[in-house]
């Protein structure tokens, strides 16, 4: 019995999914409360470099859950802080279709932060945070 | 020339460089500028005068290069106004286009940046979002428009830092006329504030203090503090402000604040209610009064209020609605 139940248990660990922020490799380290005002456009400039948070589109899976994890915001609240930011002067970020256009982004423009599920991870990008379901 | 200007530009916008939606402006072109604006109406019925109205019409604009960024709102305040009674019916156009908002932002780094030109005054919460169609109600509380200046014409300077939570200070100095006095609840020729705000998880708590001295007037400054606490979740937001002012002379507020309850039963569907007590030494009014309040907000840029306002004295008592829409 205890045997089925670590075999559940590592059955259970083997399926949850871990994602991670990433960023160029110029990027300082960022604590889990910058990136999230990196992406609420609270912070804009980092070491003289503008700073460029990147979406995955709405309703998109992984988004959610980075806004649900790391922003602490669901959908109806975050489109009513963008609305209160437009007439603030501020835009949302941009957003991409895919996780494989963020990496290429990432990579190649400084400043650029966005997330990815961590299979999707090479050591062409810097990892910034982690999480996990 | 100066209103065609405006139209022109809100003409163009139409013609955006990206997919627009409600609520978010339009970028004009490549340019770096966004552009967009809101309107309300609203209708009010008390015991003695039922009153409609075309409050706002504003157009704002802004955007950023670089470590620079700028915004400028130009706005017809009160176009079209009915008032009317058993006795008499009166209705007013005012045609004045108001300077709301303009001001160039210097962000330094994560931590710094500057501001110059006229903003409003980062006090409190509720005046750093004070427009209809933004605000949970129709009517804003009166302790929002007596205890310091809405709008500071000169330069800022805001500082934050990012630990657990997130603190922020913010340094307000203005020491001129204002750029459109028309434009603001107190005409001052002077005003000098600090507000320090921290927000960790779901909660933010604010204070603010300054004084600031009336425009023309030769009389004593007056000093305000204001003291403001925010809950907000999915579902519920409770918000508070309450402050004080004093002076030398005796036109100053005593106290005035209010506690704010929302519920967001669904996304389209709000609930509210208020409570505000004040005392008023200018208009020489003392009182309190609870306010309940429904939003129906079809898409969150539209919103649709009605609200009742129980006062001490049941001939004040009245109703609200409003339409305004975010563009």
């Amino acid at each position: 019995m205890k045997r089925l139940l670590i075999l559940l248990l590592l059955a259970t660990l083997s399926f949850a999914s871990e994602y991670v922020v990433i960023s160029n490799k110029k990027m300082k380290d960022l604590s889990k409360t910058q990136i999230k005002a990196i992406f609420l456009k609270k912070i804009n400039i980092i070491n003289d470099l503008e700073v460029i948070p990147i979406n995955l589109g709405t309703r998109n899976d992984l988004r959610e859950k980075f806004e649900k994890d790391i922003l602490k915001m669901n959908f109806v609240r975050l489109k009513s802080y963008w609305t209160k930011q437009h007439y603030l002067g501020h835009r949302p970020p941009l957003s991409m279709k895919s996780q494989q256009s963020i990496k290429a982004f990432v990579k190649k423009v400084d400043g650029a932060i966005g997330y990815i599920e961590k299979s999707a991870l090479d050591d062409s990008v810097k990892v910034l945070y982690q999480w996990g379901d | 020339m100066y209103k065609f200007l405006i139209i022109l530009l809100f003409l163009a916008s139409l013609k955006a460089a990206e997919e627009y939606q409600l609520g978010e402006g339009a970028q004009i072109g490549s340019l770096p500028l966004y552009m967009g604006g809101y309107v309300s109406l609203d209708y009010k019925s008390a015991e003695n005068e039922d009153r409609y109205r075309i409050d706002d019409i504003a157009v704002l604009g802004y955007g950023g290069y670089d470590k620079f960024s700028y915004m400028a709102e130009v706005e017809f305040k009160k176009f079209y106004v009915r008032t009317y009674s058993s006795e008499y019916d009166n209705t007013s156009h005012n045609t004045r286009l108001y300077l709301e908002r303009v001001y160039l932002d210097y962000n330094l780094n994560e931590n710094y940046s500057f501001r110059a030109g006229k903003y409003n005054s980062p006090i409190g919460f509720w005046n750093l979002l004070p427009i209809n169609v933004l605000r949970e109600t129709s009517s804003s509380p009166v302790s929002s428009s007596i205890l310091f200046p809405k709008f500071t014409t000169g330069l800022g300077l805001s500082y934050t830092t990012f630990g657990t939570g997130e603190l922020k200070i913010d340094i307000m100095a203005q020491n001129n006329h204002d750029l459109d006095a028309k434009y603001n609840n107190y005409e001052v020729d002077r005003h000098y504030g600090v507000g320090l705000t921290y927000e960790v998880e779901d909660y933010t708590y604010k204070l603010n203090g300054g004084y600031f001295h009336k425009d023309n007037i030769v009389n004593e400054p007056i000093y305000y503090m204001l003291l403001s606490a925010k809950y907000e979740a999915d579902k519920y937001q409770i918000l508070s402000e309450f402050g004080t002012q004093t002076s030398k002379d005796d036109t100053a507020t005593d106290y005035a604040g209010y506690v704010q309850a929302v519920y967001r039963a669904t996304e389209q569907h709000i609930g509210i209610l208020r409570l505000e007590t004040y005392d008023d030494n200018v208009a020489n009014i003392q009182e309190s009064l609870a306010i309940v309040g429904y939003t129906y907000r079809p898409l969150y840029p539209i919103a649709i209020k009605s609200e009742y306002q129980f006062h001490e004295e049941s001939d004040l008592d009245q109703i609200l609605f409003s339409l305004s829409v975010l563009f």
